[in-house]
C-alpha cells in the first residue's frame, strides 16, 4: 500500500477544512448581509421561514399586503421573542397602482380598567400586569380585509404549519432564549415551550407551539373574532386576571386598528412616509430635517468623518428629547406635530448644535425645543407642488424586542411593517398559546403627555418608513431595537440617500446610537480608534459594543434602483433574517 | 477506497487519542462554601445557580464578585459568557468587566482558592465577544464543565489539553448536575 496518495488525501482534506474555516471566519467577521436582487418583487424578514411565507403568497398571485400579512403572522411563530398575536405594531402601505399611502396602527392599547391596576414600573415591567390589549390580529386581519386579495385561511397557513410542526431554533433565537432565561422560567406555559428540563433550548433544537397553532386555526376559521371573542379571549382574560391583570372581554371585543395617513416629510428630494403618532415616524422625519441643513454626503460617512458622526449624534439626541416631550396618543393629547415636522423648526434645532463640542455635555441634559411656534408653518412640504402625497398633516391625526419586514410586489405596492411584544418575550406569560406583551412599559414614568390612561396607546419607537421618488416607492426600511429604532432608521436612510450605498452596504455599515436619556454614545466596534479619539475630544463618552450587535436593531430593507429597475432586498446581518427577490 | 479507509482510521485514532488525553486529567474535588460569579455578565450565571440548587450545592451568587468576596470561600465557580445586555444592566463596560474578572482570578490564585469554570451557553456564548472571557476563565480553572455545543471547535478541549486541566463535556445544560455533584460532594 502506497502512503503517498493517502498523504495527498490528508493534505487536501486539511486544506479544505482550513479554507472552509477561513471562509466561515471571514463571513462572521464581515457579517455579510443576506441580500437578494430581483426585478419583479422582493421580501426581507427576520427569519427565512417568514420570508418563505411571503414568497408563497406572491407565488399564489397575492399582493404585497397578502405577503406581508402572511410573513407577519409567521414571524410571530418563528421569531416568537420579537412579536406575535399577543403584541401589536404598525404597517405602512404604499399602493402602487393608486399611488396612495396609508398607515395601519395596530399597536397595543390600554384596557378600560388600566388605572385600577397598581403598577410598579420596576417590579411589574416584565409581567402580565404590563400587558395592554394586543392589536396584531386586528391589524393584520384589517389589512387583509381592506387591501389583500387572498383568503385569511390561505395567508395563515404557513404560520399554523410552523407552529404545529415546529422549526429548528436558529442562532439568534437561541441566544435570546439564553439571555431571557430568568423571564422564561417564571411561567409554566412559557417554559414548556422554550426550556428543556428547565434549561434553555439550544440552537438546532425543534420548537413547537401546539397551543398557538390552535389559536391560529380559530383565527383562520373565524377571522379577528377568533381572537377577540370566544374561547381565546375568555381564556386570556381569565388567565391573565389570575396573574394580576385587569382585562375585560369588552377590551378585546372593542379593539380596533386605526387606518390613517402616515406622517409625511421630505428629505433631499424624496418624500418620506413613516409611522403615524404615537409611533415614531415623526422623530425620523425631524432628525432628517435637521440633517438636511448640511451636505452630509460631502462631509463623509460617519465611519470616516467625525463631523458627520458628531452632527448626527447631536441631531438625534435633540430629536429624542423632542419625541419624549411631545409625542403621545393624539386621541388623548394635543401636541405640536406640525411644528415638530417643520423645516424652520429643524433649522432652529440645527443651529443649536455646536460642531466643536457635545452640547450640553451630558446627554440627559438635552432640552426639548419649542416647536409650538412653528405649528402654523406650512412649509414642512417639499417646494415642488405636484399634489402627490402631500395631504394636510392634520388628517394624519385621525387616528423595543420587535421585528421588521418589508415586501414589494409586481405592481409596485410596498409594505414596511414593524411589530412588537414590547421587550423580548414581552410579559413572559403565555395564555392560549399567545405570549402576552409588556407594552405598558412604554408609557411615561411621570405625569406627562405619555402618561398611562385607560384606552390610550403608549408612545412607541416603531418607525416603518417608505421613501418615494417621483411617485415610485424606492426604499422600504425599518428596524426593531427599542429606543435605537429611530436612530437606526435615520442612519439607514442617510446611508442610501447621502452616501450612495446599496441595500447591503447600508445594512452592513457600522451603527451608533445616542439619545437624551443615556450619557453614552454607543458604537459598534468597527469604528476606528481615530474616530473614537476624535469623538472623545468633542466631549462624547463612548460605549463600545460588538462588531455587529443586535443592540442596534435588526433592519430589513428594500431599495429600488431606477437605473437597473431592480429591487435590492437586504436582511440585517445582526439577526438571522433572509431576503428574497424575483 | 483503501486510502479512504486508512484516512478514516487515522482520523478516528487521532480523535480518540485527543479525547483520552483531554479527559485523562483526574477531576479534582472542591469544597464548600462556594462563590458563584460571572465572566462576561451573561444570564448564564442564573442557570448555573439553578444547576447548583438541583445538585443541592449551596453557593453565594455574586455576578459582580470582587476579591473581598473571596473571604471564607473554598471554591470559586466562574460562569463564562459575554452579554452586552448583562453589561448594560450592570452598568459597566466590557473593559471594567475584564478587569474585574482578571483581578478576581488573580486574587483566587493568590488565596489558593480553586476555580471551577462552567460554559453553559453553547454557540451563543462563543465568538469574539465571549471568547476573551471564555479564555481567561478557562485558563484559570482547576476543572472545566462545558456544554458540548460550546466546544464544537475544541476551544475548551484545547485549553484543557494544553494546560492539563480536567474537563467534562456534557451534551446539554441539564447534564451538568451530575458532574457538579461529583466534584462538589
Amino acid at each position: 500500500m502506497s502512503h503517498r496518495p493517502v498523504f495527498r488525501s490528508l493534505v487536501h482534506t486539511a486544506a479544505a477544512l482550513i479554507a472552509a474555516a477561513a471562509l466561515l471566519s471571514a463571513q462572521t467577521q464581515t457579517g455579510t448581509s443576506q441580500v437578494a436582487v430581483g426585478t419583479t418583487s422582493a421580501v426581507a424578514t427576520a427569519h427565512p421561514l417568514a420570508t418563505k411565507a411571503a414568497l408563497t403568497m406572491l407565488a399564489k398571485g397575492g399582493n404585497a399586503v397578502d405577503a406581508a400579512v402572511a410573513a407577519a403572522f409567521a414571524i410571530g411563530v418563528v421569531e416568537p421573542d420579537g412579536s406575535g398575536l399577543g403584541g401589536g405594531g404598525g404597517m405602512l402601505i404604499f399602493l402602487g397602482p393608486e399611488k396612495k399611502s396609508l398607515y395601519i396602527n395596530y399597536y397595543q392599547r390600554a384596557g378600560e380598567r388600566l388605572e385600577e391596576l397598581p403598577y410598579d414600573r420596576e417590579e411589574d415591567r416584565q409581567s402580565v400586569r404590563a400587558s395592554l390589549v394586543p392589536g396584531t390580529v386586528a391589524g393584520l386581519c384589517g389589512a387583509l380585509e381592506q387591501f389583500g386579495s387572498l383568503p385569511l385561511a390561505v395567508v395563515l397557513e404557513p404560520a399554523i404549519r410552523y407552529a404545529e410542526e415546529g422549526f429548528a431554533i436558529d442562532a439568534t433565537l437561541a441566544k435570546i432564549i439564553l439571555d431571557n432565561f430568568e423571564l422564561l422560567e417564571k411561567d409554566s406555559a412559557t417554559s414548556s415551550i422554550y426550556l428543556d428540563e428547565g434549561f434553555p433550548r439550544a440552537e438546532g433544537d425543534r420548537l413547537t407551539q401546539p397551543a398557538l397553532a390552535s389559536t391560529l386555526r380559530l383565527i383562520a376559521q373565524n377571522g379577528r373574532a377568533g381572537f377577540y371573542e370566544g374561547t381565546v379571549a375568555q381564556t386570556i382574560v381569565q388567565e391573565t386576571s389570575q396573574r394580576g391583570a385587569v382585562f375585560t372581554l369588552d377590551d378585546f371585543k372593542n379593539y380596533r386598528e386605526i387606518v390613517t395617513e402616515p406622517v409625511k416629510g421630505t428629505y433631499r428630494g424624496y418624500d418620506v412616509l413613516s409611522a403615524a403618532v404615537p409611533q415614531s415616524g415623526a422623530a425620523v422625519i425631524e432628525a432628517l430635517n435637521i440633517l438636511e441643513n448640511v451636505p452630509l454626503g460631502e462631509l463623509g460617512h460617519p465611519t470616516v468623518s467625525v463631523e458627520s458622526l458628531h452632527l448626527m449624534a447631536e441631531a438625534l439626541r435633540r430629536t429624542y428629547a423632542d419625541r419624549s416631550a411631545y409625542i403621545a396618543d393624539p386621541l388623548f393629547e394635543q401636541f405640536p406635530l406640525k411644528g415638530l415636522l417643520s423645516k424652520p423648526y429643524a433649522l432652529e434645532r440645527f443651529l443649536d448644535i455646536n460642531m466643536e463640542r457635545a452640547t450640553p455635555p451630558r446627554y440627559r441634559d438635552t432640552k426639548p425645543g419649542k416647536p409650538e411656534k412653528f405649528e402654523k408653518e406650512s412649509d414642512s412640504r417639499d417646494p415642488r407642488d405636484d399634489g402627490f402625497l402631500r395631504l394636510d398633516l392634520a388628517e394624519a391625526d385621525g387616528g423595543g424586542h420587535t421585528t421588521h419586514l418589508v415586501v414589494v410586489d409586481r405592481n409596485g405596492s410596498m409594505v414596511s411593517l414593524t411589530q412588537t411584544l414590547g421587550t423580548f418575550f414581552g410579559s413572559g406569560m403565555t395564555t392560549a398559546g399567545v405570549l402576552m406583551n409588556n407594552a405598558r412599559s412604554n408609557f411615561a414614568r411621570t405625569v406627562q403627555v405619555n402618561a398611562a390612561r385607560a384606552g390610550k396607546q403608549p408612545r412607541s419607537s416603531i418607525s416603518p418608513t417608505i421613501l418615494v421618488k417621483d411617485g415610485i416607492p424606492v426604499l422600504a426600511v425599518g428596524s426593531p431595537g427599542s429606543a435605537r429604532i429611530v436612530s437606526t432608521v435615520v442612519q439607514l436612510i442617510t446611508n442610501v440617500v447621502d452616501f450612495g450605498m446599496d441595500a447591503a452596504q447600508a445594512n452592513d455599515a457600522p451603527r451608533f446610537f445616542c439619545q437624551k436619556f443615556e450619557d453614552y454614545l454607543y458604537l459598534e466596534n468597527r469604528y476606528s480608534q481615530e474616530i473614537r479619539a476624535e469623538l472623545e475630544a468633542k466631549g462624547h463618552a463612548l460605549e463600545i459594543y460588538g462588531d455587529y450587535d443586535l443592540f442596534f436593531g435588526g433592519a430589513q430593507m428594500i431599495l429600488f434602483d431606477p437605473a437597473t429597475r431592480t429591487y435590492q432586498a437586504s436582511a440585517d446581518p445582526r439577526r438571522g433574517g433572509a431576503a428574497a427577490a424575483n | 477506497m483503501t486510502a479512504f479507509r486508512f484516512h478514516f482510521v487515522l482520523v478516528a485514532v487521532l480523535i480518540t487519542c485527543f479525547a483520552i488525553s483531554a479527559s485523562a486529567q483526574k477531576a479534582p474535588t472542591f469544597k464548600q462554601p462556594v462563590l458563584l460569579t460571572s465572566a462576561g455578565q451573561s444570564a448564564d450565571v442564573t442557570m448555573a445557580s439553578t444547576l447548583l440548587k438541583k445538585a443541592k450545592i449551596e453557593a453565594l451568587a455574586k455576578p459582580l464578585a470582587q476579591p473581598a468576596d473571596l473571604k471564607g470561600i473554598h471554591t470559586l465557580i466562574v460562569v463564562a459568557g459575554f452579554s452586552s445586555k448583562g453589561l448594560g444592566a450592570a452598568g459597566i463596560s466590557r473593559e471594567d468587566e475584564m478587569n474585574r474578572v482578571t483581578t478576581l482570578l488573580e486574587a483566587a490564585k493568590k488565596a489558593k482558592i480553586p476555580v471551577l469554570t462552567m460554559h453553559l451557553g453553547g454557540a451563543a456564548r462563543r465568538g469574539s465577544q465571549s471568547d476573551d472571557f471564555n479564555k481567561v476563565a478557562a485558563e484559570a480553572a482547576a476543572y472545566l464543565l462545558i456544554v458540548k455545543q460550546g466546544d464544537e471547535d475544541s476551544f475548551f478541549s484545547s485549553i484543557a489539553q494544553e494546560k492539563k486541566i480536567p474537563i467534562e463535556v456534557v451534551d446539554k445544560i441539564a447534564g451538568a448536575v451530575a458532574p457538579l455533584q461529583s466534584v462538589i460532594p
